[in-house]
C-alpha cells in the first residue's frame, strides 16, 4: 500500500494535529504560529491537489479508517465533488489566514491569537473532514465541530455584541443540529446503517416508507438552518456581521455551504435523486422557498447601511440561487449550483477581506461613510469592484458561469420563472454592489471623512484580497477545465 | 462560417486601445500635452490596424480567432465580416477624432475619461468583431459598464442623476439579452453564430419561442437603440456627459445597440424568416413611432445637446427602419446610416461643445447672432444640420436615398410618408438654430470675435476634418472603404 | 391503538422530551433556560437513540471466547449516545461561557431586554 494511498487522511489530519500544536508552539515562539498555520494548510492543499488525478481516474477514493471494511468500519470517502470543496476549502482558508495576520490584532486582545489560530484551524479541517466523510455520522460530527468552533470565533472578539451574536447563532444552531442527529437516528432505525453507499442501497430496496421520508424532511431543516435558508437565516447577518472579518470571509465564504453541500451529499448520495423525483412536492417547496430567499437577501441587502450586513443578506441570497438549482434535480443546475459555491465564496470572501481592510484602515463600517474611498484606498476598491462582478454575474467572471448554467437547468426543467427570478436576482445585486462601487468611486467624502492620514492596507492585506479577486475572474475564463469533471461527477446520479 | 481563416488580427485589434490604459498606470501623472499625444497615437494605431484589414475585407474573405471556450460548446470567437469591419471601422475612426478633441476639452480627471474610453472602445471593438450572439452579449456588457464613467465624468449632480438613470436602464437590459441569448442558445437549436444568413427556422423552434427571442432581443438592444419607451436615459445622458463622449455616446454606443438589432434581424432570423413571422411589422412601427415622437420632442427642448440627444433618438430610428423593409436597398440604406449617422452626430456634438467651451453656451435660445462670433463652427453645425435632414451632397441625402427606395422595393409607400414627414420635423428643429445663430440680433451687446479663439484651438480641427467628410462621403459613396462598399458586400451576402 | 402506544412507550417519551425541549428553546425568555431547553431535546435524542438498540433482556455486546452472538444489544446507537454526549457537553460549556460573558457585559439575561441594548 503506497504512502499516497493515506493522503486521504492527511489532508483532514494535518490541520487538526497542527491546532494541537499552536498552543504549545505559543509558549516559545509566538512567531511561528501564522507560518504553521498557514503550512498546514499548505500540506493539505498540496495533498489534495495530489489526489485529483486519482480521483478524477477512478471517480472516488475510498479509504477505510484502521482496515475496517465498511459498512462496519468508519469510511472516508472522497469523490470529485467532496475533492472540489475540500480544494476551495483550503485555498479560501489559506488566503484568509494569511490575510489575519495584520488584520486580526485589531479585532481581537493580544493574548488570544494562539486561540484564534487554534480554532481557525480546527474549524478548517473539521470542514474538511465533513466534505471526506463516508457515512452519515461521521459527516455529523465534523459538522458539529465546525459549528462548535465557529460560534466560539463568532465570540473570540470578547465584546458584548459578538457573545450576542454568537449566542443568537448558537441557539438557532444547536437545535439544527440536533435535527441532524435525530434524522440519523430515525434513518438508522430503518436500514440499520450508517454508510452512504450502503444507506443508498438499503433505501432503493426498501423503498421510501414514511420514516425514511420523515429523516429527509428533519435532515434537510437541519441543513437549511445552517445553510441560512430563508426563513431560517435570522442568525446569519448578525453573526456575519459582527465576526472579526476573516472568520465573515469564512462563514460567508465557505461555513454556509458546507449547509449546502450537506443537502447535496444527503439529496444525490444518500436519498438517491430518485427520492427527489418522487418527492417533488419536496424539491418543489425547497425551490420556491429558494425563491424567497433570493428576493428577500436581495431585497434586504439593498436596504442595508451597514456595509457587512449588507455583504451577510448578500449571502442569503446566493444560498438561495444554489439551492434553486439543487431543487431543480437537473445535470445543468447542479453544475451550476457547484460552481456557484465556488465562485460566491471566492467573491464574497473577497468582500469581506475589502471590508475588513476599509474598517482596519478607518474603522468606517457606514456604507455612507464609504463615499470618496478609492481616492485613500484604491487598490481595495479595485479589489471589492472586481469581485462585485462575479457577484453580479457579469461576463466572463466565474459568477456568469453560474448563473448561465442555473438559467439552463430551469430551461431545461421547463421552468422559465425560476430564469426569470435568478436574472431579477442579478439585477439586483447589481444595485446593491453598484450603489457601493458609486460612492466609492463617484462621490466625495463625507466631512472629515478619508483625511489623508488614511492610507492603503497594507501590502498582505491587499495581496489576499486581490488573489481571491483575480481568481473569480480566472475561474470564469477557464471554466472550461473544470465543468467536465464537474459535470461527469454529477451525472452519475442522474443517469441509472 | 466555414472558410474562415485563422488570424489574430481581430484580438490585436481590440487590445491596442488598452495600451492607453498601461499608460496612464505606469505614468498617471505625465505632463498634459504629452498624455494627449499618446491618447492620439494609440487611437491612430487602432485605426490604422483596423485600416490594414481592408484589402482583406473587400476580396470578401472573412478572418478570426476563437479565444477561449468558456462553457461547452459556447466560445469567445472574435471574426471579422464585411458588417464588422464596417462598424469596426465606424468605432476606430469616431474615436480617434474624439480623442483629438478631447485634448482640448477635457480638463480633469483626464486618466479616468481617456482609460474608460479607451476601454469602451476595446469592448464595442470585441462586439463588431463577434462571432457568435455569446461573444457579442459578453462585450455588450462590459461596454456597458465602462460607459458609466463617461457619462457622469463632470461629476455634477446633474450628470449623477443621468448616470443612475442610465444604470437603470442599462442593467436591467442586459439581464433581459441574457435571457435571450439563452432561450436563443436552449431552444433555437443551438447555434449562436452571427455570421449566416439565418440560423433559425420554424421546424426547430416553436413559433412562440421566437417570438418571445425576439421581443426579448428588441427589448435587451432598444435600450441603447433608444427605441421608444425604451429611450428615457439618453435625453439625460447626453447633455450631462462632456461633449466628445455624448459624440461616442451617439456615434458608437446607441449604434451597438442598432448593431445588435441589425445582426438579430439579418443574422439570427434572416430575411425569409423575420418576413414570415411578420416581426417586420413590429419593427416599422416601433421604429416610424420612435422617429417622429422623438423629432417632435427634439422641437421643445431649448438645451442645444439634448435636442441633438432627441435627434439620435429619432435617427437610429432610421437604421431600424431601414432593416424591418427587408429589402435589399432598405437594408443597405439603414445600415449605411449607422456610419452616416455617426459621423454627421459627432461633429453636431463637437460643434456644441467648442459652442460651450468658447461662449459658455448651453441653450439654443441664447445663441443668437452666434454664427459671427465663432463663425467656422457654426459653419460645421449648419452643414452637418443640412446634411442631417437629407440634403444633397452629402451622406445624409444617400441614406435617405436607399430608405426610400427601400420602402419602394418593399411595397411600402407609407413608409415614404413617414421619412418625408420625419426630414420635415428635423428641418423644424434645426433651421431655428441656424436662424438664430446667424440672423437674429443679439439682445445684449456681444463682446467679440473669436476666431482667433476658434483657430487656435485643437478642438476645431476633428469638426472640420468630419464636415469635410460629410460632404465628400456624400459626393463619392462608392470608394472602397467608405461605407457603400462594405454594407453592399454584407447586404448582398444576406439577400443573394 | 394502546397497545401499540404501550409498546412504543420509549419513542412516545422521546417525541414529547424532545417537544418539551423545543418548546423551552423557542419560547422562554431568558438564555439560561433556552439552553436547558436545549439539554432536554439532546437528552431526547439519545434516549431515541438508545431505545431503537435496546433488545429486551439482551446482553451487552461484548464478544468473548465461545460466546453466543445472539441476544445482545446494538451497540452502534450506544456509540453513537457517546459521541453525541461528548458534542453535547461541549456545547453546553460553551453556552453557559457565553451566557456568564453576557451577563457580564450585560447584567441581564433575558431575551427582551438584550433585543433593547443598543451599541
Amino acid at each position: 500500500m503506497a504512502l499516497s494511498h493515506h493522503f486521504v487522511i492527511y489532508v483532514v489530519i494535518t490541520p487538526l494535529l497542527v491546532a494541537l500544536l499552536i498552543p504549545i508552539v505559543n509558549r516559545w515562539k509566538k512567531n511561528w504560529i501564522i507560518p504553521l498555520t498557514s503550512l498546514a494548510l499548505v500540506i493539505s492543499l498540496t495533498l489534495s491537489i495530489l489526489l485529483l488525478p486519482n480521483v478524477l481516474a477512478s471517480g472516488y477514493l475510498s479509504y477505510h479508517m484502521g482496515s475496517w471494511e465498511p459498512p462496519f468500519g468508519i469510511e472516508v470517502r472522497i469523490d470529485f465533488l467532496g475533492l472540489f470543496m475540500m480544494i476551495l476549502i483550503l485555498i479560501v482558508t489559506l488566503v484568509v489566514a494569511v490575510y489575519s495576520r495584520r488584520q486580526i490584532s485589531s479585532e481581537i486582545e493580544d493574548g488570544k491569537t494562539a486561540t484564534y489560530y487554534a480554532l481557525y484551524l480546527i474549524f478548517s479541517a473539521s470542514m474538511l473532514g465533513f466534505c471526506a466523510a463516508g457515512d452519515i455520522f461521521n459527516m455529523f460530527v465534523f459538522f458539529e465541530l465546525t459549528a462548535v468552533t465557529s460560534y466560539a470565533l463568532v465570540a473570540i472578539p470578547g465584546t458584548g455584541r459578538a457573545i450576542k451574536a454568537s449566542i443568537k447563532y448558537l441557539l438557532m444552531g444547536a437545535p439544527a443540529s440536533i435535527l441532524i442527529l435525530f434524522a440519523i437516528g430515525l434513518l438508522y432505525s430503518v436500514t440499520g446503517t450508517l454508510n452512504m453507499a450502503d444507506l443508498a442501497d438499503k433505501i432503493t430496496s426498501l423503498g421510501y416508507g414514511p420514516v425514511v421520508i420523515a429523516s429527509y424532511v428533519i435532515f434537510i431543516t437541519g441543513f437549511a438552518v445552517k445553510a441560512a435558508l430563508f426563513p431560517l437565516h435570522i442568525w446569519l447577518p448578525d453573526a456575519h456581521s459582527i465576526a472579526p472579518s476573516p472568520i465573515s470571509a469564512l462563514l460567508s465564504g465557505l461555513f454556509v455551504k458546507m449547509g449546502v453541500f450537506g443537502v447535496i451529499r444527503l439529496v444525490h448520495s444518500v436519498y438517491s435523486t430518485n427520492l427527489s423525483f418522487d418527492l417533488g412536492v419536496i424539491s418543489g417547496f425547497l425551490t420556491w422557498v429558494a425563491v424567497a430567499a433570493v428576493i428577500y437577501g436581495s431585497i434586504m441587502a439593498i436596504m442595508q447601511r451597514d456595509l457587512k450586513m449588507m455583504i451577510a443578506y448578500s449571502t442569503v441570497a446566493h444560498v438561495g440561487y444554489i439551492l434553486i438549482g439543487i431543487g431543480l434535480t437537473d445535470v445543468r443546475a447542479l453544475m451550476g449550483s457547484m460552481y456557484h459555491i465556488m465562485d460566491h465564496g471566492l467573491a464574497k470572501a473577497c468582500f469581506f477581506l475589502c471590508a475588513g481592510s476599509i474598517i482596519y484602515q478607518s474603522g468606517y463600517r457606514k456604507i455612507d461613510d464609504l463615499k470618496g474611498a478609492s481616492r485613500q484606498m484604491p487598490l481595495t476598491c479595485a479589489a471589492f469592484a472586481l469581485a462585485s462582478l462575479s457577484i453580479i454575474g457579469v461576463p466572463p467572471t466565474a459568477g456568469f458561469i453560474s448563473k448561465w448554467y442555473l438559467v439552463w437547468g430551469s430551461l431545461n426543467a421547463d421552468n422559465v420563472i425560476l430564469g426569470v427570478v435568478i436574472l431579477l436576482g442579478s439585477v439586483m445585486a447589481a444595485i446593491y454592489c453598484f450603489r457601493i462601487l458609486y460612492y466609492m468611486y463617484f462621490l466625495p467624502p463625507l466631512k472629515g471623512n478619508w483625511q489623508d492620514t488614511v492610507g492603503e492596507a497594507p501590502a498582505l492585506m491587499v495581496g489576499t484580497s486581490w488573489i481571491l479577486a483575480i481568481a473569480t475572474l480566472v475561474l470564469g475564463i477557464v471554466a472550461s477545465l473544470i465543468l467536465p469533471n464537474l459535470q461527469k461527477a454529477i451525472e452519475v446520479f442522474y443517469i441509472s | 462560417m466555414t472558410n474562415e481563416i485563422y488570424s489574430i488580427q481581430p484580438l490585436i485589434a481590440i487590445f491596442l486601445p488598452w495600451i492607453s490604459l498601461l499608460v496612464i498606470l505606469i505614468m498617471p501623472g505625465v505632463h498634459r500635452r504629452l498624455r494627449g499625444i499618446i491618447h492620439i497615437v494609440v487611437s491612430l494605431v487602432t485605426f490604422g490596424m483596423v485600416l490594414s484589414f481592408l484589402p482583406n475585407v473587400l476580396d470578401g474573405r472573412t478572418f478570426g480567432i476563437s479565444v477561449v471556450t468558456l462553457v461547452e460548446q459556447i466560445n469567445i470567437h472574435l471574426t471579422v465580416d464585411a458588417l464588422g469591419y464596417y462598424f469596426g471601422l465606424v468605432i476606430t475612426f469616431i474615436w480617434l477624432i474624439t480623442t483629438i478633441y478631447s485634448v482640448g476639452y477635457i480638463d480633469h480627471r483626464e486618466n479616468r475619461y481617456y482609460g474608460f474610453m479607451a476601454l469602451c472602445v476595446s469592448f464595442i471593438l470585441g462586439c463588431a468583431f463577434s462571432q457568435n450572439m455569446f461573444t457579442y452579449f459578453i462585450f455588450y456588457e462590459l461596454m456597458t459598464l465602462s460607459t458609466y464613467p463617461l457619462i457622469i465624468h463632470e461629476e455634477t449632480d446633474v450628470a449623477h442623476r443621468a448616470g443612475v438613470k442610465y444604470l437603470k436602464y442599462a442593467i436591467p437590459a442586459g439581464a433581459v439579452i441574457l435571457f435571450a441569448t439563452l432561450f436563443h442558445y436552449f431552444w433555437g437549436g443551438g447555434d449562436l453564430s452571427l455570421m449566416s444568413s439565418g440560423t433559425l427556422s420554424l421546424e426547430t423552434t416553436s413559433r412562440t419561442v421566437l417570438m418571445i427571442m425576439f421581443f426579448a432581443y428588441l427589448v435587451g438592444f432598444g435600450v441603447k437603440a433608444a427605441i421608444i419607451p425604451l429611450e428615457g436615459w439618453v435625453p439625460d445622458a447626453h447633455p450631462a456627459a462632456p461633449s466628445p463622449a455624448s459624440a461616442v455616446l451617439s456615434g458608437i454606443i446607441l449604434k451597438a445597440g442598432a448593431f445588435g438589432i441589425i445582426r438579430v434581424v439579418l443574422n439570427i432570423f434572416g430575411p425569409s424568416l423575420f418576413k414570415s413571422l411578420n416581426l417586420w411589422i413590429y419593427l416599422a412601427v416601433i421604429a416610424g413611432v420612435t422617429m417622429i415622437l422623438a423629432s417632435v420632442r427634439a422641437l421643445r427642448q431649448d438645451n442645444l445637446k439634448r435636442r441633438l440627444a432627441y435627434s439620435s433618438i429619432s435617427q437610429v430610428s432610421y437604421i431600424l427602419l431601414g432593416l424591418s423593409l427587408v429589402s435589399y436597398d432598405g437594408s443597405l440604406g439603414g445600415i449605411i446610416h449607422l456610419a452616416h449617422h455617426g459621423i454627421m452626430k459627432a461633429c453636431l456634438f463637437l460643434c456644441a461643445g467648442i459652442i460651450l467651451i468658447l461662449t459658455g453656451k448651453r441653450n439654443v435660445s441664447e445663441l443668437s447672432g452666434i454664427g459671427y462670433r465663432i463663425p467656422i463652427t457654426m459653419t460645421c453645425f449648419t452643414i452637418c444640420a443640412l446634411a442631417m435632414f437629407g440634403t444633397p451632397p452629402s451622406i445624409g441625402f444617400i441614406s435617405k436615398w436607399f430608405l426610400g427606395s427601400g420602402a419602394l422595393q418593399a411595397g411600402q409607400p407609407v413608409l415614404i410618408v413617414v421619412l418625408l414627414f420625419s426630414a420635415l420635423l428635423n428641418a423644424t428643429y434645426y433651421f431655428p438654430i441656424i436662424y438664430i445663430a446667424f440672423f437674429k440680433r443679439p439682445s445684449q451687446y456681444q463682446p467679440r470675435v473669436l476666431l482667433k479663439d476658434e483657430l487656435s484651438s485643437i478642438m476645431l480641427w476633428p469638426t472640420l476634418v468630419l464636415t469635410i467628410l460629410v460632404i465628400f462621403a456624400g459626393i463619392w459613396i462608392t470608394v472602397p472603404g467608405f461605407p457603400y462598399s462594405l454594407v453592399d458586400r454584407f447586404v448582398a451576402n444576406i439577400f443573394q | 391503538m394502546w397497545s401499540a402506544l404501550a409498546e412504543n412507550i420509549n419513542y412516545a417519551a422521546a417525541m414529547i422530551l424532545f417537544c418539551i425541549g423545543f418548546y423551552t428553546v423557542i419560547m422562554r425568555r431568558n438564555v439560561i433556560k433556552k439552553i436547558i431547553g436545549l439539554n432536554i431535546m439532546e437528552t431526547a435524542i439519545f434516549f431515541f437513540l438508545v431505545s431503537i438498540g435496546y433488545l429486551k433482556g439482551g446482553s451487552a455486546a461484548i464478544v468473548t471466547q465461545g460466546a453466543e452472538y445472539t441476544g445482545m444489544v446494538n451497540p452502534i446507537p450506544q456509540a453513537l449516545v457517546l459521541t453525541g454526549i461528548v458534542i453535547a457537553v461541549s456545547i453546553n460549556a460553551l453556552s453557559l461561557s457565553l451566557a456568564i460573558r453576557l451577563y457580564r457585559n450585560y447584567g441581564t439575561l433575558s431575551v427582551d431586554k438584550l433585543k433593547e441594548v443598543n451599541e
